[in-house]
């Protein structure tokens, strides 16, 4: 436990610096060039202020984050269940596999303009577009976990007498939990990726990928590096935070 | 629960693991497997546990064919096959609830048959917080909770110190005497089979025939085995270790 309070310090300590590095070179870019190409490090937060400040900040937070909890949340789900009853599934497990890497590589951006078209303007395309992003990392994870699963733990389910639907859940399901954690943490960074640029390019109703779109074209650099803090410092939280709060709480055991 | 084995024969392909495998193994009796590793009786403990089956001939239990793993008829791994995600309560009451037993009682047996091998207190932790020792009693626990007809024994001490091991042995026979279920134990030890079994099977190198059928009787037992010396010489001799010559066997020839 000690020793893992003790990593969890330094790589807070790390991240501070990380954070200060950064700063200080976007700072040093601002210095060189034109205020009205690279902003100052100030000038940027204290129009974050005045974007706290404002509902229509707020209602673009808003409806991305509900964009990203409904694609990822789904994908996340649909992801454990198609990689725990494919891997378990000796006769698909191969074809699924190989299905996911080949649909896995086409970047999920490139899905927007058939879905945009298929479903119309709205909130679905890019809900739909973030959830492909997300799905194939947990599938995959949580296939490739489930087929290697101990033998001993499958054997010791059977002459206890579990039943199929319990085998999966008391037994497949803990197990693959690490790697499903794994598989999610990087389906995170997918879906975050997808969710933005969709925004950007779908551009319906308020949302930060739309935000930052639009900073861009009205030339408000201020308004673009605002943008961009506020998808990083997210991202950043959602991951470290609130992912490897789950992930602590989940994997207790292997904390103890 | 009475065991009969008709002509069972098992092979993988081109590799005959056993031949004509004939014994009728009594209700309550105790039966030990004795032979050199490999040779195939953990084939056919995992034949009666319903986990594999037999290239040819027949297993009934009390008369019925065995075809599927079933609770009466449990299983003890060597090591490693209690699920490292629970704790050792969750792990012994999972064997009720997979009987579909609710969770309150099974808990409740949990403790009770914790605090029959000992590990009253311990019932929070996860196994690899406990010594392999107290692992494989929560494994006794878990096998015994259930109440099976048939306890089958695969090296179930085969990890432990030696020390560890009889203090093991000493718990195992009293749970026996106390349950009084069949059982067939898979062991490697000669002692551990003359110290627990009613009868002792030695059986040869792959594929795996019986050299020599040892009835004990059911008879009270100490580990001070010096009684037994003679058919421990006896077995000894038939799996291929020296007990008249002084000087290494690795002098003889005997390739290393």
């Amino acid at each position: 436990m000690s020793t893992n309070q003790s990593t969890g310090v330094a790589s807070k300590r790390a991240y501070l610096v990380a954070i200060a590095v950064i700063l200080f070179f976007w700072q040093v870019a601002a210095w060189f060039l034109p205020d009205f190409l690279m902003p100052d490090v100030p000038a940027a937060f204290v129009r974050l202020w005045e974007e706290f400040n404002s509902p229509t900040f707020w209602e673009g937070l808003g409806n991305s984050m509900t964009r990203l909890g409904a694609g990822y949340g789904s994908a996340i789900l649909l992801g454990t269940v198609v990689g725990l009853v494919g891997g378990t599934l000796d006769a698909v497990r191969s074809t699924l596999k190989a299905a996911i890497i080949i649909l896995q590589s086409i970047p999920s951006i490139a899905w927007v303009p058939l879905f945009l078209i298929l479903m119309g303007f709205g909130n679905l395309p890019i809900i739909v577009v973030v959830a492909i992003g997300a799905f194939f990392p947990t599938a995959l994870s949580v296939m490739n976990a489930t087929e290697s699963v101990e033998k001993v733990h499958i054997s010791a389910a059977r002459v206890m007498g579990a039943s199929r639907l319990q085998m999966l859940k008391r037994v497949y399901f803990p197990a693959v939990t690490p790697e499903l954690i794994t598989g999610a943490q990087l389906a995170f960074g997918n879906a975050w990726r997808a969710l933005i640029s969709a925004e950007m390019i779908v551009g319906f109703s308020a949302g930060l990928g739309k935000s930052l779109a639009y900073s861009g074209e009205i030339a408000d650099m201020t308004g673009v590096m605002t943008n961009i803090l506020v998808i990083a410092v997210l991202a950043a939280v959602i991951d470290q935070v609130i992912l490897e709060r789950i992930k602590h709480r989940l994997l207790r055991y292997q904390y103890l | 629960m009475e065991l009969q084995f008709r002509q069972v024969t098992k092979s993988f392909g081109d590799l005959s693991v056993i031949k004509q495998f004939d014994t009728l193994i009594e209700t309550g009796e105790i039966v030990a497997l004795v032979g050199p590793s490999g040779c195939g009786k953990s084939t056919l403990l995992h034949m009666v546990a319903g986990l594999q089956s037999a290239s040819t001939g027949t297993l009934t239990a009390d008369g019925k064919p065995v075809s599927k793993p079933s609770p009466e008829r449990t299983l003890v791994f060597q090591e490693h096959a209690l699920y490292p995600w629970m704790t050792l309560i969750e792990n012994v009451a999972l064997a009720l609830e997979f009987q579909d037993q609710p969770k309150q009682t099974a808990q409740e047996e949990a403790r009770k048959w914790l605090a029959r091998v000992k590990l009253s207190g311990f019932e929070e932790y996860y196994p690899h917080q406990v010594s392999g020792g107290m692992r494989q009693r929560c494994a006794l626990a878990r096998a015994f909770i259930a109440r099976p007809q048939v306890l089958l024994l695969d090296e179930p001490f085969g990890a432990l110190d030696a020390l560890t091991r009889m203090t093991l042995q000493s718990v195992l026979k009293d749970l026996i005497e106390a349950e009084r279920p069949t059982v067939v134990l898979v062991t490697h030890d000669v002692d551990e089979a003359l110290y627990l079994a009613d009868r002792v099977l030695v059986f040869s190198n792959r594929p795996a025939t019986v050299l020599k059928e040892i009835t004990l009787g059911h008879i009270p037992k100490t580990h001070d085995l010096s009684a037994f010396a003679d058919i421990r010489r006896d077995v000894l001799n038939l799996l291929g270790i020296d007990t008249e010559t002084t000087s290494p066997s690795v002098e003889k020839g005997e390739t290393v």
